[in-house]
């Protein structure tokens, strides 16, 4: 059933891989690989956001954790080493969020998410010793050689990477429970789902991934700083991208971030540093009339696309007769 | 030794006593009805067995486990499945994945998930409408799909929460049929009703009356509804009177 | 005695910079008291505050203790607008899309006030920025601050009587209550609601306002005022204006302390670790019950 979105998936990821042959211009190159990077973020926080349905603000932290880790561990060890490091310690900061902001529902794990992100941006300002604060950290270049395309390589292969880990979540009983949360998870206890341990794997996942990202951003880049990295900005436009392209789908993020990216491109030169703006007026437009995204709605509009939608944002059903606890209570004459 | 075994367990809610001191057990293929008006605290009693909420006083065990401080989802892994009275279907999802979910408890394979979750869904008659959303289902449906669910988890035991109300009365007696063969897969049921009697009268093989949280009468459906104190729950003490 | 003064007058401060910091808060908690929306446009309306009042001051000279009302006018028919243009087609179930939306809203805001003015920061100045109030030989108080915190516990005060006593508020905290019988009542769901955030709106307005003669302006000002006000009304119990004031004198305290002891850089991880801290173990606030 997922035919459709796999063989869009695929023939972009083609076009991707042959882009260079033909592209010699690293200006280019470099958007794209931007927009890929993103697609990849997108993918990540679409396994804890969009399956699982646990709807992350602070996504920057994995990102920025595994950029920061490369910088830093990279001065004691190889590079590949350190971004293994970064992985971990990324990981490691998933299960201290998650163990925590896991225990709460709707905004509140919202805020929580976004706390914790800020609280590490602060620290790397705050610590100009070890991560050099304000002022930034150099990080070691992975790619010495023919450096723009190695970058943009092997930031497709990231891509497809999280595309098929994404893919095969979703044909998997691991999806099934994470939509399950999503979807109620009261049922997902019901039926045996321990859901805390499920939240955390998807999260686990989903933050390593996010460090691979953060540590090829900076490398590409050299220098970082906390604010670039850990910013709430990372955070909401991680999150937009799959929404904006349809959360919860496996084609969303790669479909968002192309959307976005492009245009945030071409508006960058006309709005010069208000190029947010773009951003702002995409996500009100999305909300009000594209609450399942793209690909979401494509789900719902047109039958070979998929038969069932699983896209889960769309405005909530109005109370149905099922819904006995929602019906506002008559009062009886006694 | 019974499969379930509620022992002098209680649960307040603040100053609401929600349970108090029941006493209950289950045996193995046995169908049993807990009745008692809105309130009486079926809910909770259901919620305290599957641990939702942890009991302040007595002991749950089930097949030889203490369950009384253990988690929802260990006691479906345990083999107590149930159905929600304020029906939960995953609504996006189909009816055939909603179900397959309740099979993942047994299987990760979602080739063998999908089978299993098939034939349940055979069972309760919803072969076709097998691949809808569940978001369209009217209530019947609905009901038989959180039937489904649990029953796919394979359970020893599975507990209905108020799972014919609201049904129209040929509705209810078509699923109480159905249920009446869960002892043939060896499944034993706590149904909860608050006062679609015909179905309890059908198919317990034993009724226990709560009221406030107490158990005022336990044993077989046509001694229980000539029970004084269960009529005086129903009816009121005006009732009783006329009654005799 | 000698860590007396230093520390009675860093609390000092502290309730100073605590009242703005409450009266952002109470228009946070009261939006969602009432809708159970998380306003992320909350520190975008500040700084549209704080800008509007400059704009009176720099082109209308007009002293921004007198302008600080235009601007809560003017926040006031923002925050319809956007409920009425915006908010009121979501459906209130759809909690990260309200949340989204306002984002959006937010950033919109910052990014236009950013192609109109630039990113450059600005202060205002006027006589009466260098005078200070002296306690005794030890202890001053910067008079403009002084000035705002009055004005701020006013409003304060003003709004939460508004609540509180009028039929208004009564509608208000009957929808907060439930939703689906407050229109049963006799009650305009969406007007009251358009109010609500109107006021909300022109909290974090005036407050903008009283900030500018103390603070610095640039677009994206609000941003740290949104993570602090959300601080706020989670430690007041989300939806509590009372607990939200209190949380934010509290908050204002514990900066200016963390301030002098650690120094400036750590109050706002003090903030952020607060935050994590109240939402880990009492989610449902610090001050005051959640009421609604």
């Amino acid at each position: 059933m997922k035919r459709p979105q796999v063989m869009i998936g695929t023939v972009i990821f083609a076009v991707a891989l042959v882009i260079p042959l033909f592209l010699h211009n690293d200006y280019f190159l470099q958007v794209i690989f931007r927009l890929f990077l993103f697609a990849t973020l997108g993918l990540a926080w679409n396994l804890v956001g969009g399956y699982a349905g646990q709807l992350s603000l602070g996504h920057a932290a994995y990102f920025g954790v595994g950029a920061y880790g490369l910088a830093l561990l990279s001065k004691g060890m190889s590079p590949w080493l350190a971004i293994v490091g970064g992985v971990v310690l990324s990981m490691i900061c998933a299960l201290i969020i998650g163990s925590v902001s896991f225990r709460l529902r709707g905004p509140y794990f919202c805020l929580a998410t976004i706390a914790f992100t800020e609280v590490l941006r602060l620290i790397a300002k705050n610590l100009p010793n070890v991560t050099g604060g304000d002022v930034g950290t150099p990080v070691p270049l992975l790619f010495p050689h023919n450096s723009m395309r190695s970058f943009y390589y092997a930031c497709v292969v990231l891509t497809i990477l999280s595309f098929a880990i994404t893919y095969w979540v979703e044909r998997s009983r691991f999806g099934y429970y994470l939509m399950a949360i999503r979807e109620d998870e009261d049922t997902a206890l019901s039926v045996g789902v321990n859901t805390a341990r499920v939240k955390l794997w998807a999260l686990l996942l989903s933050a390593a991934l996010s460090a691979l990202a953060g540590a090829l951003y900076a490398s590409l880049f050299l220098f970082i700083v906390p604010d670039q990295m850990f910013g709430v900005e990372v955070s909401v436009e991680i999150a937009i991208l799959p929404m904006l392209g349809g959360a919860g789908t496996l084609l969303g993020p790669l479909v968002g971030s192309i959307v976005l990216e492009t245009a945030s491109e071409v508006f960058k030169n006309i709005f010069k540093e208000a190029h947010l703006l773009i951003y702002g007026i995409l996500v009100v437009l999305v909300v009000l009339f594209l609450p399942e995204g793209i690909v979401g709605t494509l789900n719902r509009k047109l039958r070979w696309f998929k038969a069932a939608p699983r896209t889960p944002f769309a405005s909530a059903p109005p109370p149905g007769p099922a819904e006995e606890s929602k019906r506002i209570p008559l009062p009886l004459a006694e | 030794m019974p499969l379930l075994e509620i022992k002098n367990v209680s649960k307040r809610f603040g100053g609401l006593k929600a349970v108090t001191d029941v006493n209950m057990s289950v045996e193995a293929g046995e169908i049993a009805f807990i009745v008692g008006p809105n309130g009486a605290g079926k809910t909770t009693l259901f919620n305290l067995i599957t641990s939702v909420h942890k009991a302040d006083a007595g002991q749950i065990v089930f097949d030889g486990h203490d369950i009384t401080h253990s988690s929802p989802h260990a006691a479906a892994k345990l083999g107590i499945g149930r159905t929600f009275q304020i029906v939960k279907p995953l609504r996006n999802l189909t009816v055939l994945e909603n179900t397959m979910l309740g099979a993942f408890l047994r299987t990760s394979s979602p080739a063998a998930a999908e089978q299993e979750a098939a034939k349940v869904l055979q069972f309760l008659g919803m072969g076709k409408v097998m691949h809808l959303a569940a978001r369209g289902m009217g209530l019947p449906m609905m009901k038989r799909l959180e039937i489904a669910r649990a029953l796919a988890t394979k359970p020893k035991l599975i507990l209905l929460d108020e799972v014919v109300a609201g049904l129209p009365t040929v509705e209810a007696l078509k699923l109480a049929d159905l249920l009446k063969r869960l002892p043939e897969w060896g499944i034993a049921a706590i149904g909860g009703v608050e006062h679609v009697m015909q179905v309890v009268m059908k198919i317990a093989d034993r009724v226990v009356v709560l009221d406030h949280g107490i158990k005022i009468a336990e044993g077989k459906p046509q001694d229980v509804v000539h029970h004084p104190a269960v009529i005086e729950a129903y009816l009121g003490s005006k009732y009783k009177e006329l009654l005799k | 005695m000698s860590w007396f003064y230093p520390f009675l007058q860093a609390v000092l401060d502290g309730i100073l910079t605590g009242s703005l910091y409450a009266l952002i808060a109470m228009g946070m908690a009261l939006i969602f008291g009432v809708m159970r929306i998380v306003n992320f446009a909350h520190g975008a309306f500040l700084m549209l505050g704080m800008y509007a009042t400059w704009v009176i001051f720099e082109y209308g000279h007009v002293n921004p203790y007198f302008g600080f009302l235009a601007a809560g006018a003017l926040l006031f028919a923002i925050g319809a607008a956007v409920y009425a243009g915006l908010v009121r087609h979501i459906p209130v179930q759809a909690e990260f899309m309200i949340i989204l939306l306002t984002l959006g809203v937010s950033l919109i805001c910052v990014d236009t006030v950013l192609l109109v003015f630039g990113a450059d920061y600005h202060q205002l100045n006027f006589p009466l920025l260098g005078k200070n109030f002296r306690l005794g030989s030890q202890i001053s108080l910067n008079a403009p601050w002084l000035i705002s915190f009055g004005i701020a516990l006013l409003a304060a005060a003003g709004l939460y009587l508004f609540v509180m006593r009028t039929m208004f508020g009564r509608a208000a905290r009957a929808i907060a209550q439930n939703p689906y019988s407050a229109p049963l009542m006799g009650i305009n769901i969406h007007r009251v609601q358009a109010v609500t955030f109107g006021l909300g709106a022109a909290a974090a307005g005036i407050a903008g306002g009283l900030l500018l003669p103390v603070f610095y302006l640039y677009p994206d000002v609000g941003h740290l005022f949104n993570l602090k006000s959300f601080l706020m009304v989670v430690m007041g119990g989300m939806g509590s204006i009372e607990g939200a004031a209190a949380a934010g004198l509290v908050l204002g305290v514990v900066e200016s302390l963390t301030s002098l002891y650690w120094g400036n850089e750590w109050a706002l991880v003090v903030d952020f670790v607060i935050f994590i801290l109240v939402l880990s173990f009492r989610p449902s606030g610090i001050f005051g019950s959640q009421r609604a």
